[in-house]
């Protein structure tokens, strides 16, 4: 569904690797090896230095831009969320294309488990866990095709992170997204993931499926990332 | 009252000099030296200038006006720019900017007769205009530059939900302005209350009735609110683009956007 040929960009050097419709893949490795720039090129928030994206076969410049950002949501490492109210945050997306229809508002709260009666609240009111709850309820309005989710747990608690997590799992069953996820916590990549990116020095040094990977691990770099 | 100052007591003023380099030499600010170049500067540039616009204002108003307001506009231009060096084709901007404050300021009072035509009468309030135009562009550069980088990660929000850099940049542009407005619409509150505007005290002071006087400094008041509020939105509608590619990608940092620009003009 989505082949990245020889891409480079800033940190990145020759990254090559094809994600299937209904994946759920998890890039992991050190910190600063490239992984939020590799998610910023699925929905063109950069764009390649030297290599090509293809996405269903085409080049994924051939996709109108607007476009391509609805149906690739991003979700970022922080909530990020637009002063006013929950429902100002969850209409933005689909108001863009004047495609929100009223009340839809109580179905994206329920996705990721928050009361209908917060729709009104002022987003710096919340928690942190609320707020990113908000912010994947907000990325969901556009009803995306792929997640392309970074860290969305890592500045959260553990309680809250798992909240999170089951949250996303069940959406990601149900409605049979494809998924890119950026994480640190191994235990969280073997409940999310089905295959693995081992990113190290702006390369894939390895990748293969879930728990082989990780239980299996091949290079010396990724023998020494598992083991902290 | 007397207009009329004498060189002896002009000397005396070295005493409003004193108070500050003393204020910094206790408290070691390290200010003294740019107190005194200051002080020095400021009364040669106003000797100076009182010189040549007596030659000024002698002059043929079709060749004094444009040169003097060419001048002004010019070194606004370049003074307004350093808040946004790294910004590309700032200056030109900034200038057309400035050009279109002063021109449509200025056929506003003639065409309505507030003005004459005359170096004395247009030179200074031209000089108002652009001055406190060229301050407005500069803080509302200023402004936009820290809310971009303040606001990154919502920008980056609203781009992958799908929003044109326009639409993206709603906020940074309401802010912006805000900024730059607010002080403009306080002293025109205040206005006569806290500070009576100098050019209505020099007219007063010169022997001009006071209703004279006020109507003059009503014309001036209402075309510098309005001056500045035209160039500061205009700088900003113009330069918020420039943080994007037209891909609609938020250019990385200011040296990209230097980068960028320059590999655009090739
Ligand atoms: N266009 C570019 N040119 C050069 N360097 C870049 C460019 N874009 C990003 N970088 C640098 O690449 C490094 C890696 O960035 P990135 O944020 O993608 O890493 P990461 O793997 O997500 O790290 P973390 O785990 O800390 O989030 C950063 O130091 C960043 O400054
Ligand atoms: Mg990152």
């Amino acid at each position: 569904m989505i082949e990245f040929r020889n891409v480079s960009h800033g940190p990145l050097r020759d990254i090559s690797f094809t994600l299937q419709k209904q994946e759920r893949a998890i890039l992991f490795g050190p910190s600063g090896t490239g992984k939020s720039t590799l998610l910023f090129l699925f929905n063109r928030l950069k764009d390649p230095e030297e290599g090509e994206i293809f996405y269903n076969g085409k080049p994924l410049t051939d996709v109108p831009i607007i476009e391509l950002r609805q149906k690739f949501g991003l979700l970022l490492q922080s909530p990020n969320l637009f002063p006013g109210t929950v429902l100002d945050n969850l209409k933005y997306g689909p108001s863009l294309t004047n495609s929100w229809r009223p009340g839809r508002e109580k179905e994206l709260l329920e996705y990721v488990q928050l009361s209908p009666e917060m729709k009104d609240r002022d987003v710096d009111h919340l928690s942190g866990g609320q707020q990113q709850r908000v912010s994947l309820a907000r990325t969901l309005a556009n009803e995306p095709e792929v997640l392309l989710l970074d860290e969305p747990t890592s500045a959260l608690d553990d309680k809250t992170g798992e909240d999170i997590e089951t949250v996303l799992k069940e959406l990601i069953e149900q409605q049979g997204l494809t998924m890119v996820m950026v994480t640190h916590q191994m235990a969280q990549a073997r409940r999310l993931g089905t295959n693995g990116l081992f990113m190290n020095e702006g390369t894939i040094e390895e990748h293969g499926k879930i728990p082989e990977m990780l239980e299996q691990p091949q290079s010396k770099a990724l023998k020494e990332y598992l083991q902290g | 009252m007397s207009p009329e100052i004498s060189n002896q007591s002009l000397w005396f003023l070295i005493i409003f000099v004193v108070i500050p380099l003393s204020v910094s030499y206790f408290y070691q600010l390290g200010l003294s030296r740019n107190v005194i170049v200051a002080s020095l500067r400021g009364t040669v540039q106003l000797f100076a200038i009182g010189y040549i616009l007596t030659y000024l204002f002698d002059l043929n108003a079709y060749i004094g006006i444009p040169l003097m307001v060419t001048v002004m506009l010019v070194v606004a231009s370049f003074h307004a720019r350093k808040k946004g060096k790294e910004l590309p084709y700032v200056l030109p901007v900034i200038f057309g900017g400035l050009v279109l404050v002063e021109v449509s300021v200025l056929a506003m009072w003639l065409l309505f007769g507030m003005v004459e035509f005359i170096p004395s009468e247009v030179i200074p309030m031209s000089g108002m205009v652009i001055g406190n135009s060229m301050v407005a562009m500069g803080l509302a550069l200023e402004r936009m530059k820290s809310e971009f980088s303040e606001n990154r990660g919502r920008l980056l929000a609203a781009l992958s939900l799908g929003a044109e850099p326009k639409q993206a940049s709603t906020l940074i542009v309401q802010r912006t302005l805000n900024a730059a407005l607010i002080p403009n619409v306080d002293r025109i509150k205040t206005i006569g209350l806290v500070q009576l505007p100098g050019m209505m005290t020099g007219l007063i002071l010169g022997g001009v009735e006071p209703i004279m006087a006020i109507k003059y400094q009503l014309v001036i008041s209402l075309s510098i609110f309005s001056s500045v509020s035209l160039s500061a939105m205009f700088v900003t509608l113009i330069m918020y683009r420039h943080f994007f590619t037209e891909n609609k990608q938020l250019l990385e940092s200011e040296e990209a956007m230097l980068a960028y620009a320059s590999n655009q003009e090739k």
